[in-house]
């Protein structure tokens, strides 16, 4: 009996191979498959790397790090709670040689480093790695690979810093702790720690970093005693978060949001398809009905069928998911270093398999709709309206599935949910008056585009699901191309105008004088100079600032580390205020702080908040009276926070200046007479920054090209299925009119006129239902300010209009192929 | 109505042939028919003798393989797809639109055609069918005979010079095919159109003026009643 119907499974599949609609079906369901089996392999493949990094990378069981050197108490109290510190101590450095000059981070240890792990080198570019117990002597240094490069050094070359002459005597490979320093891609350099001593950098420019061995009990011990004594110093330790968790918890919410709205994409597509599935499939059921066959067995056959589709896409999808896969793996492995492609054949299995599930779940309307319906409900077709709600509820089911176990962020989903629910809505109700009211306006006005109206607003239900499919998918379609387009120009804002072409992040007081009179000696411009003093944000009204905001962001993520506080009597010219006051010229209170707007909304403040300062040792409060936001046209050295002048009299802590240069294409190779003498002097040109941001713009393009283009064809194939699913019905409308004796072209007129009405409706409901999502999702979830731009989603409206319609005008040539003969055939 | 302004259709050594598999298959060949507005026509025969390609010629909704086909109006002589806004048609399954009630499926052309009092029409043609009382019903709350009713008015509510019907009663009981033969028959007089029908109904062919029949196989066709028109 199985094997018969096997059989007749394979010949009705083979049958039906080729028709469009299982086209479209095997379209959707390869897409689907091959993004999500090749996200949850690259997904899986990173969470493993990260874990691994974590455990064996992390060269220690807790880090602290901060600015200054622990005082001798603070060793011996940090001491006898751990088992092991070591130090490293390092910096941000210009290296000049022979002309050349490369930023990198200078890193000086001593001869009891590293404390876990394994520190690698080798003697040549291309030499095998060795491992070493311990770091460079005195009087040697190894650099990196591509420092080494970029200086055009050898082995054996020496090197100058501060004019002490060091040997280069091997090539660094790694070191166990560079994770705790995040994604950062620093060149770097190690050497001694006696070596490092001998050049006198200022104590607070350098970062102290105490590697310690400790055990959970310790861990626990360190934490609360760091929190009590050094709360402006970092620590990072195994238990607790990793470094790249924020920018990673970030991608995931894209990630999951792109697959959220990627299966509701695919859902619209699948449910249209189902409902012409269905009529075939009721079709074929009725006759072995009608010849015998009992229904259990027109659903067996029907479910063979399924599975024989599912299992011939099988091949092509993993292979498709596995290039993806690897193609991915390429792509990140610049951020993740050493990240390799592995197939995970266990989770492949169960992607596929959960997959296959959800689309069974919409082919259950289908099966359900042929086990309950009689010879004479199919042949009349009397039980689609049962089995088309049904397949309404299936879809709802899935996408409340996927919605719960696939998006990790329940507070996005919602927010992408309600943002829909609410669309559909706004689409239903303006579906139904704009087709009224545009019905009983023209109602006296002859012409095609009253009978258009007329005719949709008669079939107001059709019409109704054909725009709520084509103006979801637009909705998402534009949502995510918005969003990728914002995310992408939040980057490049990052890009703002210099009126220079050197930036000074950071000089000392001597540091800038030497600046000053370096410029005055080759005829440097110096456009802007601010000073500033590194503040630590540590507690908001009392509160820790982790226990504050909870809510990932950039601005979260700099104040982790101490921020620049610039001081001033007025508003910066640069700036302009957002909320609040400013302070008056030589006001007696001292304690007020201006925030800059974006970090305001990021970590959750509002005017008269209290920020506690952790200042050149001690802790400082000033209250929140101004927000302000960045002017463009006065300058691009902006500051985050800004307190008046006066406070300077009761702060006692290093000045630092930001500045920046224009410099002629020749005289950036003077510079290196500056690093020499002032190796912690960081300044960066505005080719380095140009390279850095357009290396990770090149990416973001990429996600968005990738994205866009499956998005897109989604949309196509919904756009095609709900043409798809009215065939039938439009070709007999066509037919219908031909015998009134009108020509075919009246027919693609009308076709044209009831698509450019469809899409206006399902186009407006998008851009409502974009600024809607916009509106909820921007700041909460991406941290980015919404600003939507009604030009462009104006624009957006204008080409979804003109595709919508002629891609619904091409996809309906088979309707518009309609004949009398045919009528007279039926 | 004076003669000159009667509308002809007239089909001088019409031959209809098509290809299937590789052969040529001849329905008709050399045929001289001449239809006038006014009158009715019934087309008999076998299943596959040609019926439904002659009624598509007859329309100008196809043209035949050789032969000439002309349209008189007004005294002048025009291509037969000058007929195409002159012309109803009748389904054997009535074809209604599902979504639309029996009032908006007859105001259809009309609202196509534009005109501003399309329901009011309709309404008064649904009453002349007698289906005053279902205006607002849907094709599937009908029965086959009110359907079809619906179909017809809809096919005469423009009033077309000429109708073309394709079995209009072969999807109805005996009681209802002869309601329908009647008002089809009366409303065609009543208006003033030619009416052209494809029947296997002799009943319904019977009350016909004219009665072609194919008959020696797929290549004649025979005025019943008179000498054989045309016989190859």
């Amino acid at each position: 009996m199985f094997s018969q119907n096997l059989t007749l499974a394979w010949h009705f599949y083979r049958q039906q191979r080729q028709h469009r609609h299982q086209h479209l079906l095997r379209w959707v369901q390869t897409i689907l498959m091959v993004f999500i089996v090749a996200l949850s392999q690259t997904s899986a493949g990173i969470q493993a790397y990260l874990s691994q990094n974590l455990n064996n990378l992390l060269g220690a069981d807790l880090v602290l790090s901060q600015l200054q050197a622990l005082t001798e108490s603070q060793h011996t109290e940090l001491a006898a709670m751990s088992q092991q510190i070591v130090l490293t101590r390092s910096l941000t450095t210009t290296l000049t040689h022979n002309g050349t000059w490369q930023q990198a981070t200078l890193k000086a240890v001593a001869a009891d480093y590293p404390l876990h792990g394994e520190l690698r080198s080798s003697t040549s570019l291309t030499g095998s790695e060795t491992l070493s117990s311990a770091g460079p002597a005195a009087g040697e240094i190894w650099l990196d690979s591509r420092l080494l490069t970029s200086l055009s050094l050898r082995i054996g070359d020496p090197l100058a810093i501060a004019n002490q002459k060091l040997t280069v005597t091997r090539v660094l490979q790694h070191e166990p702790d560079r994770l705790m320093e995040g994604h950062n891609v620093n060149m770097r350099a190690l050497m001694h720690s006696l070596d490092f001593e001998r050049f006198n950098f200022a104590a607070d420019s350098v970062q102290h970093r105490y590697l310690i061995a400790a055990n959970q009990a310790q861990i626990k011990q360190i934490i609360a005693w760091q929190q009590a004594h050094l709360p402006a110093a970092q620590l990072q330790h195994k238990q607790g978060a990793h470094p790249l968790a924020l920018f990673w918890q970030r991608t995931e919410n894209f990630i999951g949001l792109a697959s959220v709205i990627l299966f509701f994409m695919a859902a619209i597509a699948i449910q249209q398809l189902t409902q012409l599935q269905m009529r075939k499939e009721q079709f074929f059921s009725a006759v072995c009905l009608s010849l015998g066959t009992s229904k259990s067995t027109t659903v067996q056959v029907s479910v063979i069928k399924w599975l024989l589709g599912l299992l011939f896409l099988l091949p092509a999808v993993l292979l498709i998911s596995a290039l993806c896969h690897w193609a991915l793996i390429q792509w990140l492995t610049p951020t993740f270093a050493g990240l390799s492609w592995q197939w995970n054949f266990r989770l492949a299995a169960q992607t596929v398999l959960a997959t296959a599930a959800m689309f069974c779940v919409f082919q259950l309307s289908v099966w359900a709709g042929l086990y309950r319906a009689s010879v004479a409900q199919l042949i009349h077709n009397t039980q689609r309206k049962l089995s088309h709600g049904l397949s309404l509820a299936c879809a709802v089911l899935v996408l409340l599935a996927v919605a719960v176990a696939y998006s990790d962020n329940g507070l996005l989903t919602a927010m992408l949910l309600t943002a829909m629910a609410i669309t559909i809505v706004f689409m239903l109700a303006s579906s139904w008056l704009l087709l009224s009211i545009g019905e009983k306006l023209t109602s006296n006005i002859s012409g095609l585009l009253p009978f258009a109206l007329y005719m949709m607003r008669q079939r107001l239900l059709s019409k109704t699901t054909q725009i709520l499919g084509i103006g979801l998918s637009a909705f998402l379609l534009l949502f995510s191309l918005m969003l990728l387009k914002d995310l992408g120009g939040s980057m490049q804002a990052y890009q703002r105008q210099h009126d220079g072409n050197l930036l000074v992040s950071q000089a000392s007081s001597a540091q800038m004088a030497d600046i000053a009179s370096w410029a005055t000696q080759h005829n440097v411009a110096i456009r802007q100079h601010k000073p500033f003093i590194y503040a630590k944000l540590t507690r908001v009204n009392g509160r820790h600032l982790a226990d504050f905001s909870q809510k990932p962001s950039d601005s979260l993520a700099t104040f982790n580390q101490p921020v620049r506080l610039h001081w001033n009597d007025d508003v910066p010219d640069n700036n302009r205020i957002i909320a609040g006051q400013w302070w008056q010229h030589g006001d007696s209170n001292w304690q007020q702080v201006a925030v800059e707007q974006e970090v305001m909304t990021d970590l959750g403040l509002k005017l008269g908040d209290r920020l506690s300062l952790f200042i050149a040792g001690h802790s400082i409060d000033l209250v929140i009276v101004a927000s302000h936001a960045y002017k463009p046209g006065a300058g691009s050295i902006t500051f985050w926070l800004q307190m008046p002048a006066t406070a300077l009299k009761h702060i006692a802590a290093p000045h630092y200046a930001m500045a920046s240069l224009e410099l002629a294409n020749a005289q950036f190779a003077l510079l290196g007479e500056l690093w020499q003498v002032h190796p912690s002097l960081r300044m960066v040109s505005l080719q380095e920054m140009t390279q850095r941001f357009d290396t990770t713009l090149a990416m973001v393009t990429q996600v968005i090209s990738g994205f866009s283009a499956l998005i897109i064809m989604l949309a196509a194939i919904v756009i095609v299925s709900s043409v798809h699913a009215q065939e039938a019905r439009e070709k007999q409308k066509n037919s219908i009119i031909l015998s009134f004796g009108f020509s075919r072209a009246t027919c693609l007129k009308l076709t044209a006129i009831e698509w450019l009405a469809t899409a206006a409706i399902a186009a407006t409901g998008a851009i409502m239902g974009t600024w809607l999502a916009g509106l909820l999702i921007y700041q909460s979830q991406f941290s980015l300010p919404y600003h939507p731009d009604f030009i462009w989603l104006l624009t957006t409206l204008a080409i979804i209009l003109l595709l919508v319609t002629a891609l619904g005008v091409v996809a309906a040539k088979h309707s518009l192929a309609g004949s009398v003969r045919q009528l007279m055939a039926e | 109505m004076p003669a000159s302004a009667i509308s002809r259709i007239e089909l001088n050594n019409v031959s209809q042939s098509f290809t299937l598999h590789k052969k040529q298959v001849q329905l008709f060949s050399q045929l001289n028919l001449s239809i006038v507005q006014g009158q009715s026509y019934a087309i008999t025969g076998p299943s596959g003798s040609g019926k439904s390609s002659l009624l598509m010629l007859m329309s100008g909704l196809e043209q035949p393989t050789e032969g000439q086909t002309s349209y008189m109006q007004d005294g002048r002589i025009l291509p037969l797809n000058h007929l195409r806004a002159e012309i109803g048609f009748i389904f054997q399954q009535f074809h209604l639109l599902p979504e639309l009630t029996a009032l908006h499926n007859v105001a259809l052309p009309l609202k196509l055609r534009g005109q501003k009092q399309a329901e009011q029409q309709a309404t008064a043609w649904l009453e002349k069918v007698g289906l005053g009382h279902r205006l607002h019903h849907k094709p599937k709350q009908l029965s086959g005979g009110e359907q079809q009713r619906a179909a017809i008015a809809r096919a005469l509510v423009f009033e077309p010079r000429f109708i073309f019907a394709d079995e209009p009663t072969g999807n109805l009981d005996t009681q209802s095919a002869a309601e329908i033969a009647e008002l089809l028959f009366s409303c065609c007089q009543q208006k003033g159109a030619g009416l052209v029908m494809v029947t296997h109904s002799e009943q319904l062919a019977a009350r016909a003026q004219h009665v072609f029949s194919f008959s020696h196989g797929n290549a004649a066709l025979v005025e019943k009643g008179r000498p054989e028109v045309q016989c190859v």
